[in-house]
């Protein structure tokens, strides 16, 4: 630009010099002299009002070019984003642990490469799906639409996702402040709280946060192998869900948050013992101390759960008999993590879980355990892990455990709002 | 039940108002002075956080259902709590490039952004450094991007956003030639913050930096990290150590070995009650700065 800026000024005022030194020579006699001389400092004068107008035209182009260009860089930046901006959100999350069990031994338990997408679909929807890959194959366990703009603070949520029951039951295990669902959460609701179905959230007009879902499922429960999600059946045996969620400041740093959930089943039917309902009822409490200005390296977190469960059970008696009979199972969980300084934390967590079959036969556990972070996306975490079990059906659920866990995250990973 | 709960928050006094949703003190200031009478403004954070690591806190998610405008930073600065809270606000309005979202960061010349985007970097800023507002020229540019905004959303107030806009960049320019006098000893100073995020505030008043406590952008320092850090101090001999909402550890340590002195500096207005206004922030930030110089 301004090669060619310079070189056209040349050619606008060497010319007007020229006519300045070629024509003053040629002269000759007093008055023609003057004459000459007037009309050649009229032809400068011209000349350079000439250039000067040149000039100021060139002034006008190279703005206008300049900004041209700063548009076609501008357009350049955004379409060289365009390629991958329409591609959604990709991360993956490893999570593997080294881990020994007294009563079973030990492994290397490669618990889980997730795959996680995520992306607006349109002015009114967005959509994740979380694929799993783990020693028990590979499998999608969330795949969702959840609505961005309905009108009446309504939001729906359709497909494959984690209901919404309780607090733990929405994390990916590789989310808990320690190793291991709590036993407790995997007996009563069956791990995650994985379903296929529709839900509709309903945000209260209310000055503090109140949130209340209805929900609609085949069954709820990553383990939950009541029946098959593949078979169609009545609308009895589907599972319907209610939770209201709320949340209060108790100051700037401490705040309580409390759920209470419901998943009713009007028919669970067993082998046996024919059908019955199922109900499935959870409360929540979570306390935290995020001390504001210290967010970074300070931080508490004790969370509570309760789960019972009614439903009839099958018992079997020593002749052969089988009876069914209506269980009503209480377990939960309490554990606190305690952040103290930017790459460390350390907790405890207790569980009480109970055999859904024969409610009065426990294990409980009990796991300290100490967790370093060198930076927000790469963890290693030592778990010790005393099981007193007094359910005696899995060989792996007693006694002493220890663990050693390794997750990082590839790429995308931000924390919604469940899992915060 | 539900109308009941439904008609307690709407029908107020304050129902006439624009309601304004700021995500630091330093925008809402700024709206307020704005806005005036015609908003009702509210900062989510109080400018102690550490702003990539704010607690998604539910309550936060009321306030964001029923504003009418959302003022943010941009550049990813509120990337890791922010969009949490969008999600189940059940507001379309105030999304990202949606009418009711001012994005403070429009016009403002970006400083470090990245040419390669690799977490081995550490916790990099995809969209260059967002601590923009410390460089109070800077603070022009957010006010006219939220008279804009406001105007964009609210035409029949216009000509009443543009004209306190006027007055308060009036001010704000005046504190800006106090701010440039003010700040002349700073020239050459050299520096080491905890967090990179002095890059703006040291180009505007000619401060270097030597390096930062951080290996990398969120990356807590290594021991080798911290013995090369002293002797990059102490040949480049530099003066001072800024930190913000960190712990004070490692600042300490670095003063205690190189005979710096240290200062706690904000990086967002609303801290404390002398930096209640963006303006007295900046002042305070410099007072501080300009004091912790002198002594060491």
């Amino acid at each position: 630009m301004m090669i060619s800026f310079s070189a056209a000024l040349r050619r606008a005022v060497l010319p007007a010099l020229f006519v300045c030194t070629v024509t003053t020579p040629v002269t000759y006699g007093a008055t023609s002299e003057l004459d000459a001389l007037r009309s050649s400092f009229k032809g400068m004068q011209e000349q350079l009002q000439k250039a000067l107008q040149r000039i100021e035209q060139l002034e006008k182009e190279k703005t206008a070019t300049s900004s041209r260009v700063e548009r076609v860089e501008k357009s350049v930046k955004s379409s060289a984003g365009a390629a991958s901006a329409l591609n959604p959100a990709i991360g993956v999350v490893i999570d593997t642990t080294a881990e020994h069990r007294s009563t079973v031994g030990g492994t290397f338990n490669f618990r889980a490469a997730e795959l996680g997408l995520a992306a607006s679909i349109d002015p009114y929807a967005r959509g994740y799906a979380i694929i799993t890959g783990s020693r028990e194959g590979v499998e999608v366990e969330e795949a969702a639409m959840v609505t961005t703009s309905l009108p009446w603070n309504l939001q729906a949520r359709g497909g494959r996702f984690f209901a919404d029951f309780g607090r733990l039951a929405k994390f990916h295990p590789h989310e808990y402040a320690f190793v291991n669902s709590p036993l407790s959460l995997e007996r009563i609701v069956g791990g995650e709280s994985k379903a296929d179905g529709v839900e509709l959230s309903y945000l209260f007009s209310t000055p503090f946060f109140l949130r209340a879902t209805l929900g609609g499922y085949n069954k709820i429960g990553a383990e939950n192998e009541r029946l098959d999600d593949s078979k169609s059946r009545s609308w009895s045996r589907f599972t319907y869900l209610a939770r209201l969620n709320t949340y209060a400041d108790l100051t700037d740093n401490h705040n309580l948050e409390l759920g209470t959930s419901m998943a009713y089943t009007p028919s669970v039917r067993l082998v046996d013992i024919g059908g019955s309902t199922r109900n499935l009822v959870g409360l929540d409490l979570t306390y935290r101390y995020q001390p504001l200005g210290r967010t970074t390296d300070q931080s508490v977190t004790w969370g509570n759960e309760l789960f019972v469960n009614s439903e009839r059970r099958a018992k079997t008696y020593d002749d052969g008999r089988v009876v069914g009979r209506r269980r009503n199972a209480f377990g939960g969980y309490s554990y606190a993590e305690w952040q103290f300084n930017r790459n460390w934390a350390t907790g405890f967590l207790f569980d009480y879980a109970p055999s859904i079959d024969s409610p009065g036969k426990k294990t409980k556990g009990y796991s300290p355990f100490l967790t370093w972070s060198p930076s927000e996306f790469n963890r290693l975490r030592f778990q010790f892990t005393h099981l007193s079990d007094m359910v005696r059906e899995e060989k792996a659920e007693r006694g002493n455990q220890v663990f050693l866990q390794w997750t990082t995250v590839l790429g995308s990973h931000t924390h919604g709002f469940r899992t915060r | 039940m539900l109308a009941l709960l439904g008609a307690g928050s709407y029908g107020n006094a304050t129902a006439q108002s624009i309601r304004v949703i700021a995500t630091v003190p330093d925008l809402a200031d700024i709206a307020k002075q704005i806005g005036k009478e015609l908003v009702v403004v509210e900062s989510l954070t109080k400018g102690v956080e550490f702003m990539h690591s704010v607690p998604v806190k539910p309550s936060f998610v009321p306030k964001l259902n029923r504003a009418n405008i959302l003022i943010e930073m941009g550049l990813a600065l509120e990337h890791s709590w922010l969009p949490a809270l969008l999600e189940v606000a059940n507001n379309p309005r105030i999304l990202e490039g949606q009418p009711g979202n001012i994005d403070c960061s429009n016009g403002v010349t970006v400083l470090e952004v990245p040419t390669k985007i690799d977490r081995a970097e550490g916790d990099v800023h995809p969209k260059g450094n967002p601590h923009y507002n410390l460089d109070p020229l800077n603070g022009k540019i957010i006010a006219r991007n939220i008279a804009d905004g406001l105007s964009r959303n609210f035409p029949q107030h216009k000509a009443t956003f543009e004209k306190n806009l006027a007055a308060y960049l009036g001010e704000l320019d005046k504190a800006i030639a106090r701010w440039q006098g003010s700040a002349g000893p700073l020239k050459g100073v050299k520096f080491v913050s905890y967090h990179g995020d002095w890059t703006y505030f040291a180009n505007r008043y000619g401060l270097q930096q030597v390096g930062t406590i951080e290996v990398k952008p969120g990356i807590e320092p290594t021991p080798n990290h911290l013995v090369s850090l002293v002797q990059r101090m102490q040949q480049e001999k530099a003066q001072v150590i800024i930190y913000g909402p960190q712990s004070d550890r490692y600042p300490r340590q670095l003063a205690g070995q190189t005979g710096a002195s240290i200062v706690r500096l904000q990086t967002n207005a609303g801290a404390t009650a002398e930096t209640d206004s963006y303006i007295k922030f900046i002042d305070s930030n410099l007072r501080s700065l300009l004091s912790a110089l002198k002594k060491g």
